[in-house]
């Protein structure tokens, strides 16, 4: 058994452990919250969140109040719309803190790779425009121009939605994959560094010839004459990384993810997090539409996507700076720093596919379009 | 043995993560929808209760909402008929709910058949979907607890300010008494007994709960 096919057979463990642990922990959390208010007494009763949350809470549910009776206002009064602009602004940042804006979902897609805070930022801001823009859409075409029923509309968010969600778990399962091979790599580096440092040998061996027949002429013959070298084990060594080829290419390179590829990649991460539409703003819109200010509705929602913006950014600032202090730390500990901090990303990685199954299973997010 | 400790690792860390989170997940909703509710404690000839008679009232943006589509015959002013297919989507979807609606009766949980007799009616703006709940089983309890919530805080139920819970044939010496949530305090004048706090479908320390609650004591 040679250590590359024990890694590799590790990462496809570890794939499939992730999406093991997110159905587990769906099933979990099903038998001890879901199961219906009737059934769990004192647990199904709410208690409203306390603190900061409860504070950050009653600001949205103040926020959003109001922009109702300010969009009927601003059909009065069109200089109500300058102060419905600046609710819808303060509302996306106070909003971005509930479920369902991504915050969770591109923190620990940048944790998971090696991205620069500007990147985060950008991200943020993407993800939350295409946000908005899903919401639009839909509105602007179901409701402006065929006449959807609010039902229809409701279907609609909940089909994009389940996308989303499988986009999302997609993502993480693949960012799963890279790095459980990038941990398993670091795993193997940190309890066998000979063997590692070997296989590194054999890998430059290998991109001076790569596999030609006279090469493995050169190590048969080896082999024959000295059983006794080392050549018994660059034998094995090249064969691992042969087998382990996929690990080392998306192994531990961060170049690899920071650099061209890394946009098409982080697309994807927008997309998934942004398709599906924040049920408020489908709400402004549609109650916008309805007074006639259409346009108004649309200037508020990418307004209080901007909001949203800024908050998911900043935390997503956070999380990135959170991991370079680690990496810091890391660094200072030769040998296990590497290893923490591949197991960091892994565990990143996990819960991008776990947030995933969460979402799907429909236990995070709590904003349906209720009874429509 | 690398393996087993991938494994282990990766997935003690992901399980951290994901229910760290979760903790703070579904309770970070806010209300999206409000619904002021009258409701009626519907008695049977016999004096056992039969069920829960509801006149739930939308917020002005979600009725908007709920309307989208729906082309009156008359602008701005839809009828019952037009209604109907709107009120059999909206109790359809609150079943999976359990319609935020929870009684005990003398202390046990009393349960719901689906609705009947419901209704939309749509006037100053807003909508109002009337409908029954029937017990499955008709009781007779000395306490009666009910309470209206959503355990998500999608929707944000309060009581009517009059009269928010009333008595439909109920025998002559049952009273009924009310709670509304944590921020706003009991109504002047009316205490409330010890009975009132342990039959409650929530235990402990029902103050700081976010449920509109009514007791109605048959002695």
């Amino acid at each position: 058994m040679t250590p590359a096919s024990n890694a590799r057979r590790a990462a496809q463990s570890l794939l499939l452990v992730g999406l093991f642990a997110s159905l587990l922990m769906a099933l979990a959390i099903d038998t001890t919250c879901a199961q219906g208010p009737f059934g769990v007494g004192a647990a199904g009763s709410p208690h409203p969140p306390s603190g900061i949350a409860g504070w950050v809470l009653a600001k949205q549910a103040e926020y959003y109040r109001a922009l109702g009776a300010m969009i009927r206002a601003a059909k009065a009064d069109g200089s109500a719309a300058v102060g419905l602009l600046g609710l819808s602004f303060a509302y996306g940042i106070f909003h971005a803190a509930g479920p369902g804006h991504g915050k969770a979902v591109i923190s620990s897609y940048l944790v998971a790779n090696e991205e620069t805070w500007r990147r985060g930022v950008v991200l943020s801001f993407a993800a939350a425009l295409i946000q908005a823009l899903i919401a639009i859409i839909i509105v602007a075409i179901a409701a402006a121009l065929i006449g959807a029923t609010a039902k229809m509309m409701g279907d609609t968010v909940r089909v994009i939605e389940t996308v989303s969600y499988l986009l999302i778990m997609a993502l993480g399962a693949r960012l799963l994959w890279v790095k459980g091979n990038g941990f398993a790599a670091a795993l193997r580096e940190t309890f066998a560094p000979t063997v590692a440092l070997r296989a590194a040998g054999a890998a430059v061996a290998l991109e001076a010839s790569p596999l030609s027949p006279a090469h493995r002429h050169g190590d048969d013959s080896h082999h024959h004459h000295d059983p006794y070298d080392h050549g018994d084990h660059d034998h094995g060594d090249a064969h691992h990384d042969h087998d382990g080829a996929c690990d080392h290419a998306h192994g531990p390179e961060p170049q690899t993810l920071g650099g061209r590829g890394g946009w098409a990649r982080g697309l994807s991460a927008i997309v998934a997090v942004g398709l599906r539409p924040c049920s408020g703003a489908i709400l402004v819109l549609v109650f916008a539409l309805a007074q006639g200010l259409f346009p108004l509705g649309v200037a508020a929602t990418l307004v209080m996507g901007l909001g949203t913006a800024i908050t998911v950014a900043a935390i997503a600032t956070f999380a990135v700076f959170a991991k370079g202090i680690a990496q810091r730390m890391a660094h200072q500990r030769a040998g296990y720093g590497t290893l923490l901090m591949r197991g960091l990303e892994c565990a990143a990685a996990a819960a991008v596919l776990g947030f995933g199954g969460l979402l799907l299973a429909g236990y995070m997010a709590s904003e349906r379009l209720f009874a429509v | 043995m690398i393996d087993r400790f991938v494994k282990s690792l990766c997935l003690a860390l992901a399980a951290c993560l994901a229910f760290a989170w979760f903790g703070l997940g579904p309770a970070w909703a806010h209300p999206h929808v409000w619904v002021t509710s009258k409701s009626e404690v519907v008695y049977g000839p016999d004096g056992s209760v039969t069920g829960v008679r509801h006149a739930w009232t939308f917020d002005d943006m979600f009725s908007t909402f709920a309307l989208q589509g729906i082309q009156p015959k008359q602008k701005g002013v839809f009828s019952r008929e037009e209604l109907a297919p709107l009120a059999e989507v909206n109790v359809t979807s609150l079943k999976e709910f359990d319609y935020f609606t929870h009684a005990k009766a003398d202390g046990k949980k009393a349960t719901f058949t689906d609705p009947v007799d419901y209704w939309l009616d749509y006037r100053d703006n807003v909508l109002t979907l009337h409908f029954t709940l029937p017990l499955k089983v008709p009781v007779k309890a000395k306490t009666l607890a009910l309470e209206l919530y959503d355990p998500t805080f999608f929707v944000d139920f309060s009581f009517a300010d009059k009269e928010p819970v009333a008595l439909a044939g109920a025998p002559a010496n049952c009273k009924v008494n009310v709670q509304r949530p944590a921020a706003t305090a009991p109504p002047a004048g009316q205490q409330l007994g010890e009975a009132f706090f342990n039959t409650l479908t929530s235990s402990s320390n029902f103050g700081a709960q976010f449920a509109n609650a009514a007791m109605v004591m048959c002695p």
